[in-house]
C-alpha cells in the first residue's frame, strides 16, 4: 500500500433502504466504492445484494438513503441519467437485444452518434455516417480483443450463455464508464468460459476501470476484488480482503444459515 | 334524492353481474397470465344459448345452467386449441393480446353470421316489484343479486377449501415452483378456465335477463366495464375484482341518473385510464400492471 | 372502371401511409397502437372541419364545430398536426409506466370510447350521421368530377406515399432506428445505456400520429365523408394484419401488407358473389383476417418480408467504409 492521501471514492452510498411490501430488502447498508478497483459483493441467497444494485443503477428507487456520485447526488435521477454520467449497469439474467446484430448492440450503446435523434436520421446518411463509422471502429477493435469479431453480423439472440455476457459487458464498455455495475457476470455462464470473462475483467481493471461486482463465484472473487463486501439479510457484515473474511466466523455462518 | 336512491339499487344489480363476470375475468389473468379478450363475446354467445332455451319456453334456472355451460365448454376450448399452445411456445404478453383480440374478432363475427345483427329480448316474467326503501327492483333483479352473492360465496369456499383452489392459488404464485411440488398444473389450468368460463356464461346470461335487450354488438362494452373492475380492483385478485365491481356499478349507475345512460361504458374507461395513471397495480394489489412488460 | 381503378389506387395510397406509420410505432419500437384508428379519424375530421363551410350551410342538416372553407393544403396540414398533437395526451397517459399488455388494453379501450362519444356528442362532430359533403381539395378550382382530377388525386396521394416511405426508411436505416428496435427488445437495458425510453416512445407515437392524421384527410377529401361507422376499432386489427403478414419491421413490408390485406384481401371477396343472409360475407371476411393473423402467428411471425438483418461492410484498408450492404 502506498503512503499519499486515500483517494475521494468514487461512488458513497449512505444508509440505503429498500423496502417493498413490508419486505426490507435492503436495510442500512453505506458502502463506499474506490476508484481503479474492483470491489466484490457477496452473500447468501436473500441478502439483498442484487437489490442494492438496482439501487445504485437507479432501477429501483431507494426507500431511503443517498447515492453521491463523483461528488454529485445521483439519488433521484432515473436509470439512463446516471448512464450518461458514467455509472452503467449490467443484468443478472441475459438482456441482449436479441433481433440486433453483435455489432449494433455495441454500436447502440455508444453516445455521441449524431444520427441518434429523429432530426439526425431525417437529415439523412451523409449527416451521420462520418460518427457510425468512427463507432463501428471502435466497437469491432473491442470484438476482435475479445475474439468475437467473426460473429459480429449474427442475431445476438442466437449467441450462447456466455457469448451474450461478453456482448453485454462491451456494450457497456461502449459508453465508457467510469463505474460498471456488474450483476452476478458469471450467472448462467460455462465454466470453460468463466476464465476468460474473469481475464477481461481484470484486464479492464488494469486500465483503470472501476468496477463493482455481486458476484457467487467465490474464485473468482478471490481472483478479481478488492475490496470485497458482504451482505447478509439486507445488512453488511464484513468488509475487508477475502482472506480476512474467510477467517471470521460470523461471515461463514451466515453464508450457512442465509 | 329518491332517483339516486334508486339509481343505487339498480348499482346493486349492476354490480353483481359485473362482479359475476370480473372475478372469473380475473381469476383467468391471475393464474394463467392471460388478458382474455374474448371474454366479453363468450359472454353473449352463452346469453344467445340460454335465449334460444328461453325461446323454447324452459325455465330460467335451465336457461342459466345451459349459459354457464356454454361459457365453460367455450372457454376451455378457447384455452387448449388457441392460448395454452402459443403459450408454450413463449409467445410474449404482447403477441398474446393480439391473438385473444383475433379470437374475439373470429368468434363475435361467427356468432354475428348464425344470429344476425338484430336486438333480441328475453320473454321473462319480471315478477312482482319488491320495493326497499326508494329503490324498486323487479323479482328477477333481486334473483340476479341473490345469484351473485351465492357465486362469491362459492367461489370464495374453492379458493380456500378445495384442493383444487388452493391448487389455483399456487399455480398463481408461482407456477414453476407449483408443478415442482406435483401439482398438475395442466390440469388446474383446464379447471380454472372451466370454472372461469362457467362464470363467464352465467354473468352474460345474467345481463341479458338485466337488460330490455342485447345484441353480439353489446360484448365490446360489458369487456370494458368487466376490464375497469378488474384493474380497480387489482388484477388477478379475486377479491378485488368484487370490490372493483360494486364501485363500479356504483359509479355508473349514479352517473347514468345524473348525466345520461348512454355514457355508462365512458364513465368505465374514465376509472380504467384514472387507476392506470394513479394506482396501476390496483386497491388490491398482486402482480400489478407495472410489472416488467414480456 | 377508370374510376374503379383510381378510386383503390386511391385507397391503396392511404392504407399504405397508415401501414408505414404504424409499422414505425410497432415494428421498429414495439408500441401496439391499438387505437391507430383514432389518430386517422382525428385527421380526417379535422380535414373535414376546416374545408366544409359552417355547419349552417347546405341547409344546416349537419352539426359541426369551425367550418373554415380553408383551401387545399391547409385542411391536409391541418389533419397531420392534428393527429400528432392527439397523439400526446394518449401518449403520455398510456406510455409511461404500464406494462405493454396493459398499454395495449387501453388503448383499444379508448378506441370504443371515442368512438361513443363521438357517437353521442352530436353537436361536436354531427354525431353517428357523421360528416358528409365534405370539400375535395381544389373544389372551387377544378371540375372534381372529371377524370383528370381523379388522376390528379392519385398523384398527389402517390407523392404522399413516397414521401412518407423517404421519411420512414430514414428513421429505420439509422442510429436512431437502431436504438428504438433496441428499445423493443428489451426496454430496460436500453434505459440502463442511457436511453431515454419515454421520450423515445412519445416522439415516435406522435410521428406516427402526424402521419396518421394525414392519411384521414387524404381519405376524407377523396370520398367527402367520414362517420364513426368508418372507424371502429376492427379496422386497426385489419392494419395489425396487413403488418404482421406483410413483414414487421420491414418499410417494403408495410407496403406489401398493405397492398395484400386492406386492398388485396377486402377486394379479392368483393368479387365473391353474395350468398346467405346479408351481412354473411363481412363476417366471414373477418374470421378470415382474425384466421390470418393467427396463421402467421403460429407459422411465420415475421411475415413475408422481416426485418433486414443490418451488415457492416468490412473497413478497407484506407479507413473508410464504401456504400452499406443488407442482407
Amino acid at each position: 500500500m502506498s503512503a499519499g492521501p486515500a483517494p475521494r471514492p468514487l461512488l458513497e452510498a449512505s444508509a440505503i433502504h429498500r423496502h417493498f411490501e413490508g419486505l426490507r430488502a435492503v436495510d442500512g447498508v453505506s458502502i463506499d466504492v474506490l476508484p481503479g478497483r474492483v470491489t466484490g459483493l457477496i452473500g447468501p441467497n436473500g441478502a439483498g445484494k442484487s437489490t442494492f444494485l438496482a439501487v445504485l443503477a437507479g432501477t429501483l428507487p431507494a426507500s431511503a438513503g443517498s447515492i453521491v456520485f463523483d461528488g454529485e447526488d445521483i439519488t433521484s435521477l432515473p436509470p439512463y441519467q446516471r448512464a450518461r454520467r458514467g455509472l452503467v449497469r449490467t443484468f443478472q439474467l441475459p438482456s441482449e437485444f436479441a433481433r440486433l446484430t453483435v455489432l449494433e448492440n455495441l454500436l447502440v450503446a455508444a453516445p455521441g452518434n449524431r444520427g441518434d435523434s429523429l432530426i439526425g436520421a431525417l437529415r439523412g446518411r451523409r449527416y451521420w455516417i462520418g460518427d457510425e463509422r468512427r463507432l463501428v471502429e471502435r466497437a469491432r477493435g473491442l470484438l476482435a480483443r475479445l475474439g468475437m469479431a467473426a460473429k459480429e453480423s449474427d442475431y445476438a439472440g442466437t449467441l450462447s450463455g456466455g457469448q451474450k455476457r461478453l456482448v453485454e459487458i462491451m456494450r457497456a464498455l461502449m459508453l465508457q464508464p467510469r463505474l460498471l455495475l456488474l450483476d452476478e457476470p458469471m450467472a448462467g455462464v460455462h465454466p470453460a468460459i468463466v476464465g476468460e470473462i474473469a481475464a477481461y475483467l481484470e484486464a479492464l481493471r488494469d486500465e483503470g476501470i472501476t468496477i463493482l461486482m455481486v458476484e457467487h463465484e467465490l474464485q473468482v472473487v478471490d481472483r478479481l476484488c478488492d475490496p470485497v463486501v458482504v451482505m447478509a439479510q439486507g445488512r453488511v457484515i464484513g468488509r475487508g480482503d477475502m482472506a480476512a473474511l474467510r477467517q471470521q466466523p460470523e461471515i461463514v455462518d451466515a453464508y450457512l444459515v442465509g | 334524492m329518491d332517483l339516486y336512491v334508486a339509481a343505487l339499487g339498480f348499482a346493486l344489480v349492476s354490480a353483481s353481474v359485473i362482479a359475476i363476470a370480473a372475478v372469473g375475468f380475473t381469476m383467468q389473468f391471475g393464474i394463467t397470465n392471460l388478458i382474455n379478450l374474448a371474454y366479453g363475446v363468450v359472454m353473449i354467445t352463452s346469453a344467445y344459448v340460454a335465449y334460444a332455451l328461453n325461446q323454447l319456453g324452459v325455465t330460467i334456472w335451465a336457461g342459466l345452467a345451459a349459459g354457464a355451460v356454454c361459457g365453460a365448454v367455450l372457454s376451455y376450448l378457447l384455452n387448449r386449441f388457441l392460448y395454452a399452445p402459443f403459450q408454450r411456445k413463449g409467445t410474449s404478453h404482447i403477441g398474446m393480446v393480439i391473438i385473444s383480440l383475433a379470437a374475439s374478432l373470429m368468434l363475435t363475427n361467427v356468432v354475428l353470421a348464425i344470429v344476425g345483427p338484430t336486438s333480441v329480448s328475453y320473454t321473462q316474467d319480471p315478477g312482482p316489484t319488491i320495493r326497499i326503501g326508494a329503490m324498486v327492483l323487479t323479482t328477477v333483479q333481486v334473483l340476479i343479486i341473490g345469484i351473485a352473492v351465492l357465486l362469491m360465496l362459492v367461489i370464495h369456499a374453492l379458493l380456500t377449501l378445495t384442493r383444487l383452489g388452493k391448487a389455483m392459488r399456487a399455480t398463481a404464485a408461482n407456477p414453476s415452483l407449483a408443478r415442482s411440488c406435483g401439482i398438475p398444473t395442466g390440469r388446474v389450468i383446464d379447471g380454472v378456465w372451466l370454472v372461469t368460463g362457467a362464470l363467464c356464461g352465467l354473468a352474460g346470461t345474467v345481463a341479458a335477463m338485466n337488460s330490455d335487450s342485447f345484441a353480439v354488438s353489446n360484448g365490446a362494452g360489458y369487456l370494458i366495464t368487466i376490464l375497469a373492475a378488474a384493474v380497480l380492483g387489482g388484477a388477478g385478485q379475486p377479491y378485488g375484482a368484487m370490490l372493483g365491481a360494486v364501485l363500479i356499478g356504483v359509479m355508473t349507475e349514479l352517473s347514468a341518473a345524473a348525466i345520461s345512460p348512454e355514457y355508462k361504458e365512458v364513465v368505465a374507461f374514465g376509472v380504467l385510464v384514472l387507476v392506470m395513471v394513479l394506482r396501476p397495480q390496483g386497491l388490491l394489489a398482486k402482480v400489478g400492471a407495472l410489472a416488467p412488460a414480456g | 372502371m377508370t374510376y374503379y381503378l383510381t378510386t383503390l389506387a386511391v385507397y391503396a395510397g392511404v392504407d399504405m401511409i397508415a401501414c408505414l406509420a404504424l409499422s414505425l410505432q410497432f415494428g421498429t419500437s414495439g408500441i401496439v397502437n391499438f387505437s391507430f384508428i383514432v389518430f386517422q379519424a382525428a385527421g380526417a375530421y379535422t380535414a373535414a372541419v376546416l374545408s366544409l363551410p359552417p355547419d349552417t350551410a347546405n341547409g344546416g342538416f349537419q352539426q359541426y364545430i369551425l367550418g373554415l372553407e380553408a383551401p387545399f393544403p391547409l385542411p391536409w396540414i391541418g389533419g397531420a398536426v392534428v393527429g400528432g398533437l392527439l397523439a400526446l395526451p394518449v401518449g403520455l397517459v398510456v406510455l409511461r409506466r404500464l406494462r405493454s399488455d396493459y398499454q395495449a388494453i387501453a388503448m383499444l379501450v379508448l378506441t370504443v370510447i371515442a368512438n361513443t362519444v363521438i357517437t353521442n356528442a352530436r353537436p361536436f362532430l354531427n354525431g353517428a350521421a357523421g360528416l358528409s359533403l365534405v370539400p375535395a381539395p381544389l373544389a372551387a378550382q377544378l371540375d372534381t368530377g372529371a377524370v383528370g382530377y381523379q388522376y390528379l388525386y392519385v398523384a398527389i396521394t402517390a407523392a404522399c406515399v413516397v414521401l412518407v416511405f423517404l421519411i420512414a426508411q430514414r428513421i429505420v436505416d439509422s442510429p436512431y432506428g437502431r436504438t428504438l428496435r433496441a428499445m423493443r427488445e428489451h426496454e430496460v437495458a436500453a434505459g440502463a445505456l442511457g436511453k431515454h425510453v419515454v421520450a423515445l416512445k412519445m416522439t415516435i407515437f406522435v410521428v406516427g400520429g402526424v402521419i396518421a392524421g394525414l392519411s384521414g384527410a387524404i381519405l376524407v377529401g377523396f370520398i367527402g365523408l367520414w362517420a364513426p361507422a368508418t372507424w371502429l376499432y376492427p379496422e386497426t386489427i385489419v392494419l395489425f394484419a396487413a403488418l404482421i403478414v406483410g413483414g414487421r419491421g420491414n418499410n417494403v413490408g408495410a407496403i406489401l401488407g398493405a397492398v395484400l390485406v386492406p386492398i388485396g384481401f377486402f377486394e379479392a371477396t368483393r368479387f365473391i358473389p353474395p350468398f346467405g343472409p346479408p351481412g354473411l360475407i363481412p363476417a366471414l371476411e373477418w374470421v378470415a383476417i382474425g384466421s390470418l393473423i393467427i396463421g402467421f402467428l403460429w407459422w411465420r411471425p415475421a411475415g413475408v418480408l422481416p426485418e433486414p438483418r443490418h451488415v457492416f461492410p468490412p473497413t478497407s484498408p484506407l479507413g473508410t467504409i464504401p456504400a452499406r450492404g443488407r442482407r
